[in-house]
């Protein structure tokens, strides 16, 4: 089971990513636990998770982000340009992937 | 980057676009300030242009969309839109005020 945790500004767009991720990981045959929280929020959450994808508008704030997440060795980074312009879930799903597989 | 033409987009999509060209402007506002604080100056002003680039691509499908619903084609509303909307809107403002707060750090700093 893989926890993937999205975070943007106020937590609308990445929802919306969600359940295109979900689906695309369905199609697949994975199991998955994906979901969408506000900045303010991700810190708390990220423990749950195994990465954290973050919207374009809260760029500026991946290092900090990072420094608590390497408390649980785990990787923060921004949602690829493409697959969040045009909101591909099975792009930004193969990036988590990528990423937890880079742990 | 080329200019995007909303036909190629679903109405989701055209949210997004302006999500994210807003959005990776108002990264580049908030880092630009960072910036400013360490000392590197011209680094800040070069972050605000890259502002304003993102923004004129976010503002020019705004354009078309507005062209768009006078030309008397409706576009369908959605809370999404809406907040893609109050995503554009609230870094324009951001960028007018970092770009005068920059100005008169600069004119203090050089005294």
């Amino acid at each position: 089971m893989k926890n993937i945790l999205l975070a943007c500004s106020s937590g609308m767009s990445t929802s919306l990513l969600v359940t295109k991720m979900e689906q695309h990981a369905k199609s697949i045959g994975d199991e998955v636990r994906i979901w969408a929280v506000g900045q303010d929020q991700a810190k708390k959450e990220m423990a749950q998770a195994d990465v954290v994808l973050i919207g374009p508008q809260m760029s500026f704030l991946k290092g900090e982000l990072q420094k608590e997440a390497d408390a649980y060795g785990i990787k923060v980074d921004v949602i690829d340009m493409m697959a969040y312009g045009m909101a591909d879930g099975k792009k930004a799903y193969e990036q988590a992937l990528s990423l937890i597989g880079e742990k | 980057m080329d200019k995007i033409q909303l036909e190629s987009l679903t109405e989701e999509q055209i949210s997004f676009q302006l999500i994210l060209h807003s959005g990776n402007a108002r990264s580049k506002i908030i880092q630009s300030l960072r910036e400013y604080r360490n000392g590197k100056v011209e680094e800040a002003d070069e972050l605000i242009s890259q502002a304003e680039a993102d923004l004129s691509i976010a503002h020019d499908i705004h354009f078309q969309m507005v062209q768009k619903e006078a030309s008397g084609e409706k576009t369908s509303f959605s809370l999404l839109l809406m907040h893609s909307e109050d995503h554009l809107m609230s870094t324009l403002t951001m960028k007018e005020l970092v770009k005068e707060v920059l100005a008169i750090f600069k004119s203090k700093d050089s005294k």
